[in-house]
């Protein structure tokens, strides 16, 4: 099952020993499993090991809260078998999987296996898929597989998935595997804080700001005009317009390294994680952002990067040097080893507090230099909806010289400024939720051009959100914010493009329109302006296909995340190619579409990935209904 | 970082609260209920024979159960022995302490020590807030100062204002004298554009007069934990007050300045200058009792949050 002599520091698994290797395995955890996690008090974060699910028996997890080291302080980790992560859990597409978690804590528990099409009762989410697991009892996952790639799987219960409560999930194709690869590494991203969760949700909840440690300041006011070749008055001149709209430039992140160690396959930067490949092998690298809060911007430095997968799909691949992975987004890039040296995997978090690190080399004990850390990024006026028209020289840019961008995002050169056609922009209706058109009257809604941009409506969405922005647009071409300036070739939206086309791609005949609304300084966040407690579920009528516009008002990124269906992503290329996600990151001032064909009766969870935005909110329930004539159902009961 | 005592004080100042606002439900979370007309009228009932139900995907199901019954499970608010999906409507507290400082004037006046807090519980539109603040200070065997307390209920109107409304108690105290005072209080408190955080109130006391505050702050950050917060505080009163010794008309002006270094984001030491001035009427009523109208003091002290 192992992979080199030193392998068994990381989950390296070479495609052809695997299926000997996981028996073995298998027999070795049931056993010795929970019993060596007794043992060792000391247990160190980054060892897990590799199971099973679709052999007959089925397969064991035992969760389990005990002292953990990480990077050298002892934590109170959630552990599965014994590690943390949790194993990289195998399957394969067709079969039956069957897992039996036992929960070994004091607190109720619970597995959602992310992005996997199952029925809403095994989908794991206490309070709408199942009661939970309680203490000392043992839950049985039982789900047909019905497709293959790369996922993951997590708690769904409380803030429990900060404390490690995560692992990887990879299912073999019942087809021969379009993607060739000779040697395959798991990199599990994630974030760690020697806090208790609940804590730093207090903290968000009263003292804004509270881990921001990069904001504007009298004294890195030249390092803005170094950075930004602008002049001192310019800068000053924008601070205070930030300041007038009472807004924060640098609010990119709600928690940051401050206090966050990141992590990859549960090692710190200084652990280094080494990972092994002989010159002229092909690697794949299948890596889930587990992470609670923390976006990453991945790349090997020194070697291109073809993107293969998006959220366990394959996608036609794409070459570049470095890509952003959202919060619980999964991407698998190939990666060919061209000589005998090492070289640094690098992921930096987005707002520059931090990075988490590992090495490719291709023996033990050699590592690679440690890129220089970027500037921290600073939103912009764009990030504002203000960029294409009159407000557009208020846009101030990243801290980085190069203001010219490389990415040609179609924003960036005017193709759509305030001033375009008015076929471009249009005005949703506000608040429609459950407005509802008679079947007679549904037409097939347009699948190609559709608007550039929205209009903020004259709707207000209250107290519990602060909506700066007056348009939303497209951006599935743009790198993201702080990239794509600095001569990389950066990953964008607009290049998946999926490699088959799924069986459902009727073009819908609803839409519901979902603004992302928050209060960053009372850290209330939700959708429409209401959080979960005070909604009402979110009906699809069963088979339909329908289309969801999100528009983001706030000023933060959000991924947003739909259980037990997919989500087809516009990126404005031919419908028929549009990736499928489980995930979708919806940027700041962004127009974002996605078509969904409801096909899982039940009730399901549909939430911004940020944990703490989730929990102070941002959630629907989701019924996928006979029809939509009954009454709408109390979220909260 | 807080502490097992600390913890005891705001579960006191939560007993507290709830004593005084009559049960928890007084400033419970919105009803999910309210909105329960207008939203779904708009919802059309459908025709059963669609064209879309001929083509019904298929679904893998629960074990044990029928299509027909999982779309009515859909139907259905969960079980009651569910837990909440979301625990998004918490009750929080939190007390701060903006000022607990030492005064020292320059002017040979005595010294003096005063404070200013404010504690909030609640939820995140509905709130019970304590605001106050008090200066004390001694000569010899003379003790003297003076105090308020608010006591109000608060409701966040707009993403940056809340609005509140309730009761203060007020006193003024020295030698022998105590006097004390009640008025109903309105307020809105937040954040104006250009970051200043602004408390405007105005009460009715039980002579019918109308007073006035208004508070601003900025802070000027230099560094990431060095702030520099600039404060105004003006008092307004609508008639003469004898017993408070104010006149009509702006009775005074506080302009102060501190220079504060935040160890954590919940504790902050630091050192300032204040200025206040009694001003019209009010200064001439103290010049009157021979006191000084304007005094300035240099000042230590430290800011801290508990929750």
């Amino acid at each position: 099952m192992m992979n080199g002599p030193d392998s068994q520091r990381e989950n390296s698994i070479s495609r052809r020993g695997f299926v000997a290797g996981a028996a073995a395995g298998l027999a070795s955890l049931k056993i010795a499993g929970p019993l060596w996690a007794r043992t060792n008090p000391e247990l160190r974060a980054g060892k897990f090991g590799a199971l099973d699910a679709s052999t007959p028996g089925g397969i064991d997890l035992y969760i389990e809260k005990q002292e953990v080291r990480v990077d050298e302080k002892i934590g109170q980790a959630i552990t599965i078998n014994g590690g943390f992560p949790g194993p990289v859990i195998r399957m394969k597409e067709g079969d039956d999987a069957l897992i039996r978690v036992h929960n070994r804590m004091h607190e109720s528990t619970s597995i959602h296996w992310h992005g996997i099409l199952l029925p809403f009762t095994m989908d794991g989410v206490p309070g709408i898929s199942f009661r939970g697991i309680a203490p000392g009892e043992t839950f049985t996952y039982r789900f047909k597989v019905r497709q293959n790639g790369t996922y993951w799987y997590h708690s769904h219960t409380g803030m429990q998935e900060q404390l490690g409560h995560y692992g990887q999930l990879i299912i073999e194709p019942a087809q021969p595997d379009p993607v060739a690869y000779d040697v395959e590494h798991t990199i599990v991203l994630s974030d760690w804080t020697f806090e208790d969760p609940h804590t730093a949700m207090k903290k968000l909840k009263t003292i804004e700001g509270y881990y921001n440690f990069q904001r504007p300041t009298l004294a890195n006011l030249s390092a803005q005009v170094e950075a930004t070749g602008e002049s001192l008055g310019e800068v000053i001149s924008k601070r205070l317009q930030w300041n007038w709209m009472r807004m924060d430039p640098t609010d990119i992140a709600d928690i940051t390294g401050a206090t966050f160690t990141y992590l990859l396959n549960g090692r710190s930067a200084a652990q280094n994680p080494t990972f092994f490949a002989r010159p002229g092998q092909k690697v794949r690298f299948r890596i889930t952002n587990a992470s609670t809060m923390t976006y990453y911007d991945f790349r090997v430095e020194g070697l291109p990067l073809t993107v293969v997968q998006a959220d366990g799909q394959n996608v036609e691949p794409v070459e570049v040097d470095e890509l952003r992975v959202a919060v619980a987004e999964t991407y698998d890039v190939l990666v060919t080893m061209p000589d005998e040296k090492a070289y640094t995997i690098f992921a930096e978090t987005m707002d520059r507090s931090g990075f988490a690190r590992g090495t490719l080399a291709p023996r033990p004990g050699m590592s690679a230099a440690i890129p220089a850390r970027r500037h921290r990024p600073m939103l912009t006026m764009a990030d504002m909806g203000m960029m294409h028209g009159a407000m557009e020289g208020m846009d101030e840019g990243d801290e980085t010289k190069d203001m010219e961008s490389s990415h040609g995002a179609h924003a960036m050169n005017g193709e759509h400024k305030m001033d375009d056609k008015p076929s471009t922009s249009v005005t949703y209706p506000p608040h429609d939720e459950r407005r509802v058109a008679p079947i007679k009257e549904r037409k097939p809604l347009p699948i190609q051009n559709l608007p550039e941009m929205v209009q903020h409506g004259p709707d207000e969405h209250g107290a519990a959100s602060i909506a700066m922005a007056m348009h939303a647009y497209r951006r599935f071409d743009e790198p993201g914010i702080g990239l794509g300036k600095d001569g990389r070739r950066v990953l964008t939206y607009g290049q998946l493009k999926a490699l088959q086309t799924p069986p459902d791609r009727r073009p819908p005949t609803r839409e519901i329109n979902l603004h992302l609304t928050g209060n960053m300084h009372k850290y209330i966040w939700g959708f429409n302006g209401k959080k979960w407690s005070e909604s009402k579920m979110i009906r699809f009528k069963f088979g339909e296909r329908l289309r969801i516009n999100f528009i983001n008002d706030t000023m933060m990124s959000h991924p947003i995340h739909l259980h037990g269906m997919w989500m087809d992503l516009y990126v404005g290329h031919d419908y028929a190619k549009n990736p499928r996600k489980h995930t979708v990151n919806v940027n700041p001032a962004e127009l974002l579409t996605v078509d969904i064909s409801a096909d899982a009766p039940g009730q399901w969870a549909f939430h911004c990935h940020l944990l703490y935005h989730m929990e102070a909110g941002m959630f629907r329930t989701v019924a996928v209904v006979r029809d939509l004539s009954g009454e709408p159902i109390d979220a909260k009961s | 970082m807080p502490n097992p005592k600390r913890r005891d004080v705001t579960r006191i100042l939560v007993s507290l609260c709830v004593l005084l606002a009559g049960g928890p439900n007084a400033w419970a979370q919105d009803s999910p209920h309210q909105h329960g007309d207008s939203e779904h009228a708009e919802e059309s009932p459908e025709t059963p024979e669609v064209e879309s139900q001929s083509r019904l995907p298929e679904a893998e199901l629960p074990a044990g159960m029928t299509l027909d019954e999982v779309l009515a499970r859909a139907e259905e608010p969960p079980p009651d022995d569910y837990p909440d999906a979301i625990p998004d409507d918490h009750l929080r507290a939190f007390f701060i302490v903006d000022q607990l400082e030492y005064r020292y004037d320059l002017q040979g006046e005595p010294d003096a020590v005063g404070t200013e807090f404010s504690a909030w519980f609640g939820g995140d539109f509905n709130r019970l807030w304590l605001k106050g603040e008090g200066e004390a200070s001694w000569q010899g065997e003379d003790f003297e100062g003076e105090s308020d307390v608010d006591l109000l209920y608060g409701r966040l109107i707009a993403p940056f204002w809340t609005a509140q409304a309730g009761v203060q108690y007020a006193n003024v105290w020295g030698g022998e004298n105590y006097r004390d005072f009640w008025a109903a209080a309105l307020a809105i408190q937040g954040l104006a554009p250009g970051m200043f955080e602004v408390d405007a109130s105005i009460y009715v006391t039980e002579k019918l007069n109308l007073l006035a505050t208004f508070e601003a702050e900025y802070d000027v950050r230099i560094t990431q934990r060095l702030v520099l917060q600039p404060r105004t505080e003006l008092r307004f009163s609508a008639r003469d007050s004898d017993a408070r010794g104010i006149g009509a008309g702006m009775n005074s002006v506080v302009v102060d300045l501190r220079l504060r270094y935040a160890l954590w984001r919940e504790f902050a030491p630091y050192l300032g200058a204040r200025f206040e001035a009694l001003v019209f009427g009010t200064g001439d009523m103290a010049a009157a009792a021979g006191e000084d109208n304007s005094r300035f003091f240099v000042l230590g002290g430290v800011r801290f949050a508990i929750y």
